[in-house]
């Protein structure tokens, strides 16, 4: 069956309606997947799309949330205002992050390094208590946009919504284009790329860039969501959790960023209904990526496109 | 910052005698760093798997012996024929420390051959996420079963301490534990040099770091190995993770400590490297608790991820390594 790609539209549409039939607490975890849907979009970039091994995912999300925090605390700014410095602060660390990758450091060792960052980061939250609130945390004001509060979770939901389908459709265009495509090129072979013309160095940092002014905006919904930071939200837990949420979902696949979001975010919550199953959530996530990396590597977005070729990833236009 | 270093200065005389003291206990905690960083050395010599989930096994060797202990100590009381007489000469934390050891080398040989194996051919990414999730469901289980109380580990000899040496009326202490640390790990380089660099073992396990294609041509059985040496990893990851729970206490979430200081210990020393990541591990050692205390405590949690961070960006093979960046 030929489908129009148009057809995704039906998704966000139909997810309007969710307010109608959920009560608070679900809607609470409907926003931290849309909030999840930016990290693992944003985190997919760089593993999936230029496929190289970095660990910095947290400590992106970690700024861009606490960015959105200190401006709203210290500077008193309404929090729409704040949406997008905080993803040029993740993106500023993400070109910090991209410094390694460019000195020839990759691999594990690129691993090991961005692993120590984003733990020198979380120190760095704890230890500057005048502006992050150090180890007690943070307390984030109530979110304004264009001076309303989003005082409930549905009104906050609307506005989410808005912002993950403007970052996911941008995303995607951008990764349809040529930038996508030498994203893929360097991830298959970074010589024959470079061979090519594609100017390596550039797109490393473009990409590092991208994923932490993704991950930035994800913070940032996060501070709005969550209303209290604290240094133990972004350890090393959380980057398990990005893992798994694009390992699940799929690599290199914007729809298996989405797909895993949704599936790792609701986990727990369904956990929770069973009583010998309360505190597993660790050992779940572990044998699930174990399982999904031994028998379906390319995630369960792999799976979709097997129903129909609309689910793949497109990279180039006809 | 600044005028930390000002105030050290200028008080360098009362601040001097306190150093051997440093030193002391920084050689102690560097020893089991290094103990780390050795197993996991071995592990990337045989095999070139970097294992991002060697600090959950570590930890999981220091709860292997506390699940143990109990039963062992159980046994020995129960049996008592002439085996059980024999048995009760040794001390039972002996018995549950071989006894772990012996575990954690099962699941080391089991890991590699059931999980790693498999996509050993795959692209890195898959290596290291599958270390990466072993890891955490080892430490998800052992939370859920374990994690809700603070437990201590049984002790094998009290707690003692000895004067080192005395300068200027100020002692030099060291504890038994860490007399016995420093010499568990000395020997364990000792062992682990000869059987690498003596043996015919040790000649194969060059001989597959070097290509693992070329060496199954000339007819050895890499996956055999291969599972072996992770076995040998695992369970010198688990004495460390022994020794780790004398000195700091049992904690599901102590893996992700122990990989980073870990992997500073390695990177300083260089990847693939036998004393290089013993070196290393002293050296952090040191440098944690003589920069805590004479310019910051930060610097105690610090030191490793700034060692990682500073030694990749400007040596990136370390001091005794090859080749780790390439150009672009």
């Amino acid at each position: 069956m030929k489908l129009n790609r148009s057809i995704f539209w039906i998704f966000p549409l139909l997810v309007l309606a969710l307010p109608l039939v959920l009560n608070q607490y679900l809607q609470y975890v409907v926003n931290l997947i849309l909030v999840y849907i930016l990290v693992g979009v944003g985190f997919n970039i760089v593993v999936g799309n230029l496929g190289q091994l970095a660990f910095s995912n947290v400590a992106f999300f970690g700024i861009g949330a606490y960015a959105s925090g200190i401006l709203t605390t210290q500077l008193g700014m309404p929090w729409w205002l704040t949406v997008i410095p905080a993803g040029l602060c993740g993106a500023l660390a993400g070109c910090a992050a991209s410094i390694p990758a460019l000195r020839g450091v990759r691999l594990f060792y690129l691993a090991i390094m961005t692993l120590a960052f984003g733990e020198l980061m979380r120190w760095l939250y704890i230890r500057t208590p005048g502006l992050t609130g150090g180890s007690m945390g943070l307390t984030v004001p109530e979110p304004a946009v264009f001076g309303w509060m989003l005082t409930t979770e549905y009104h906050k939901f609307y506005v989410f919504l808005f912002i993950v389908v403007v970052v996911v459709i941008a995303t995607s265009r951008l990764l349809e284009s040529r930038i996508g495509r030498a994203f893929l090129a360097i991830k298959n072979d970074e010589n024959a790329a470079a061979a090519m013309g594609i100017p390596t160095g550039q797109y490393f940092l473009l990409a590092f860039a991208l994923s932490g002014f993704v991950v930035g905006i994800g913070g940032s919904m996060y501070a709005a969501l969550v209303g209290h930071l604290s240094p133990e939200d972004f350890d090393l837990i959380q980057v398990i959790l990005h893992f798994a949420i694009i390992m699940v979902g799929g690599l290199g696949s914007l729809i298996g960023s989405i797909l895993g979001s949704i599936l790792i975010t609701a986990t727990p919550e369904v956990i929770r209904h069973f009583e010998w199953l309360v505190g597993s959530e660790e050992w779940i996530f572990g044998v699930s990526i174990i399982v999904v990396i031994l028998f379906l590597p390319r995630g369960l977005s792999s799976l979709l496109a097997k129903v129909n070729s609309i689910f793949k990833d497109r990279y180039y236009r006809n | 910052m600044i005028e930390q270093i000002q105030s050290v200065l200028t008080n360098w005389d009362a601040m001097l005698p306190v150093l051997p003291q440093l030193v002391v206990s920084g050689i102690a905690i560097g020893m089991l760093y290094a103990l780390i960083a050795l197993s996991m050395t071995i592990l990337y010599r045989a095999t070139t798997v970097v294992n991002f989930g060697h600090g959950d096994l570590v930890m999981l060797g220091a709860y292997a012996l506390f699940i143990l202990m109990p039963m062992v100590t159980f046994n020995i009381a129960v049996e008592s024929s002439a085996l059980g007489l024999l048995a009760s000469f040794v001390p039972p934390f002996l018995v549950a420390l071989i006894l772990s050891l012996f575990v954690l080398f099962a699941m080391g040989y089991i890991i590699h051959r059931v999980f790693i194996w498999p996509i050993l051919k795959g692209p890195h990414l898959s290596l290291a996420l599958m270390a990466i999730a072993i890891g955490y469901a080892v430490r998800g289980v052992i939370r859920k079963e374990y994690g809700k109380e603070v437990l201590q580990m049984p002790r094998p000899f009290p707690e003692q301490e000895f004067e080192v040496f005395n300068w200027g009326g100020i002692g030099t202490y060291m504890t038994l534990d860490e007399m016995i640390f420093c010499g568990v790990v000395i020997v364990m380089l000792l062992v682990s040099y000869i059987v690498f660099s003596k043996t015919r073992f040790g000649q194969i396990v060059q001989a597959m770091f070097q290509t693992q294609r070329g060496s199954s041509l000339v007819g050895i059985n890499v996956m055999h190995y291969n599972n072996l040496i992770w076995g040998v990893g695992c369970s010198l990851g688990a004495l460390g993770g022994v020794m780790l729970g004398l000195a700091l206490a049992l904690d599901p979430d102590v893996g992700v400590w122990t990989l980073l200081r870990g992997f500073a210990a390695m990177t300083l020393g260089g990847f693939g490297s036998l004393y290089g990541a013993v070196i290393g591990g002293l050296i952090i050692g040191i440098l944690e608790k003589v920069l805590g205390v004479f310019i910051s405590t930060a610097f105690i949690e610090i030191t490793c991820y700034l060692v990682i961070i500073l030694v990749l960006l400007i040596r990136p093979k370390g001091l005794f390594g090859q080749h780790a960046t390439l150009r672009i």
